[in-house]
């Protein structure tokens, strides 16, 4: 007599895991030599099983790693997760507070003013092969490191714009004050560069505006997210920081 | 590579992290990040798994003194993301210890009713399918059939017995079976 289907099918997952004791295999296989259905589920079983193995890993998004390099650089630890995102009251002397850090980011941010070059500064490219392969590597690697830049600041950006009114107006105020110094000073870097595409100056000095402008975005994000998480001494710090590290 | 220079690299990177080398702390996180984001996807849902992949790399980070190179960095870093991920769940209110060995009669009545799959499982319905696991469930099967994990691994980081891990793997695979079967009988056979 077969044995019932109920009796074994708490073991099929085993059979189809290869996991099971050798004193019950041939009591299961017997049974499903016997019954199309339990063959059926082991199958689908396997099937399952095999899709699951296949499943690779995911790509997060860019803002991720430039929320954790932020927190990383800034060396504050990591905030707990909340079982949800309740508003903070705002306490008035503690926006005080952060917007008076956060303008020192601004008086930290370096504007290009036409340095003069010296020779070893710009490459020349005439007459010399070598040279001339040094340029398109320089203008390559510059390309990509733009590209970086600005994929890093569109990120950001797009972080920062999704503000619900989190920020105290006076502080957002001020970080907009302080990206409005940057672009500027991207901009006239941006501008000697075309002039001087060699210029070692001009390049180093759009970089740095670049790195300031990610530096305040990400400020900006940490901010929301500190205070979304309702700790007001976490955005403090992140304000004290970013004003040290400008 | 073999395993003790892997073990070499890996402890040579950690110890590049924790000397703030620039670039050092990114190459751990671009060679880990998807792995871990799909495993906390997986088991948490994607709107709380990006917070939690923060945490996971910033823990990491804070932690990387800890580790001593006994197993590949990328092993520290799982078994850490696991760690969170199941303190994730618990800080929701899941409970692992009061699941069952036994199995809901319901389920194992429906188990050879339900029919057969037909095909391939997709991966995309099998992602969708998990979505209605419990989340208890969910994990163990996250943890043995997608990540690999064998039973008294799982059955030790969830303080579960052995038996009660197979068992809510099996319930996890006849409930996605049962789930799977009404995708696919929501959609036109292929001819």
């Amino acid at each position: 007599m077969r044995t019932p289907c109920s009796d074994i099918q708490s073991r099929l997952s085993l059979l189809a895991d290869g996991d099971l004791p050798p004193d019950q295999d041939a009591a299961i296989r017997a049974h499903l030599a016997e019954c199309a259905e339990c063959r059926g589920l082991v199958a689908d079983l396997q099937q399952i099983r095999a899709s699951a193995r296949g499943l690779g890993p995911v790509t997060p998004p860019d803002h991720i790693w430039i929320e954790v390099a932020g927190q990383v650089r800034l060396g504050s630890a990591p905030a707990p997760l909340l079982p949800a995102r309740t508003r903070p009251s705002n306490a008035a002397w503690q926006w005080v507070g952060l917007a008076a850090a956060l303008v020192l980011i601004a008086t930290g941010a370096y504007v290009f003013r036409g340095t003069t070059e010296t020779p070893a500064s710009i490459v020349q490219s005439a007459g010399n092969a070598n040279e001339a392969g040094s340029v398109e590597a320089v203008t390559t690697e510059l390309g990509l490191a733009m590209a970086h830049y600005e994929k890093a600041v569109a990120e950001l950006e797009r972080i920062a714009k999704t503000d619900d009114g989190t920020l105290d107006p006076v502080v957002a105020a001020t970080l907009q004050r302080n990206i409005g110094v940057i672009d500027q000073a991207i901009t006239e870097s941006r501008t000697a560069l075309t002039e001087a595409p060699a210029s070692a100056p001009a390049r180093d000095s759009l970089f740095a505006a670049l790195r300031q402008k990610i530096n305040v975005l990400q400020t900006t994000v940490l901010l929301i997210n500190q205070i979304r998480q309702g700790d007001q001494e976490g955005a403090a710090r992140v304000a004290a920081g970013a004003g040290k590290k400008s | 590579m073999t395993d003790a220079s892997r073990a070499h690299a890996d402890l040579e990177l950690a110890e590049r992290c924790r000397a703030q080398v620039p670039g050092a702390f990114d190459e751990v996180y671009r060679a880990n990040a998807p792995r871990l984001f799909g495993l906390a996807c997986r088991m948490v849902g994607r709107l709380d798994a990006e917070d939690l992949l923060q945490e996971i790399f910033l823990t990491a980070h804070r932690k990387l003194g800890l580790y001593k190179g006994e197993s590949a960095l990328a092993t520290w870093l799982f078994r850490l993301a696991t760690n969170l991920c199941l303190d994730h769940l618990r800080s929701r209110g899941v409970r692992f210890s009061q699941m069952s060995e036994h199995l809901d009669g319901d389920i194992e009545a429906n188990a050879a009713g339900t029919g057969a799959i037909l095909g391939v499982v997709d991966r995309l319905d099998l992602e969708r399918a998990m979505v209605t696991l419990t989340a208890g469930c969910r994990a163990i099967f996250v943890l043995h059939d997608v990540e690999g994990l064998e039973h008294k691994e799982i059955a030790k980081m969830l303080g579960i017995s052995d038996g009660t891990s197979k068992s809510q793997l099996h319930k996890a695979r006849l409930r996605l079976r049962e789930a799977l079967a009404g995708q696919q009988s929501g959609r036109p056979r292929p001819r």
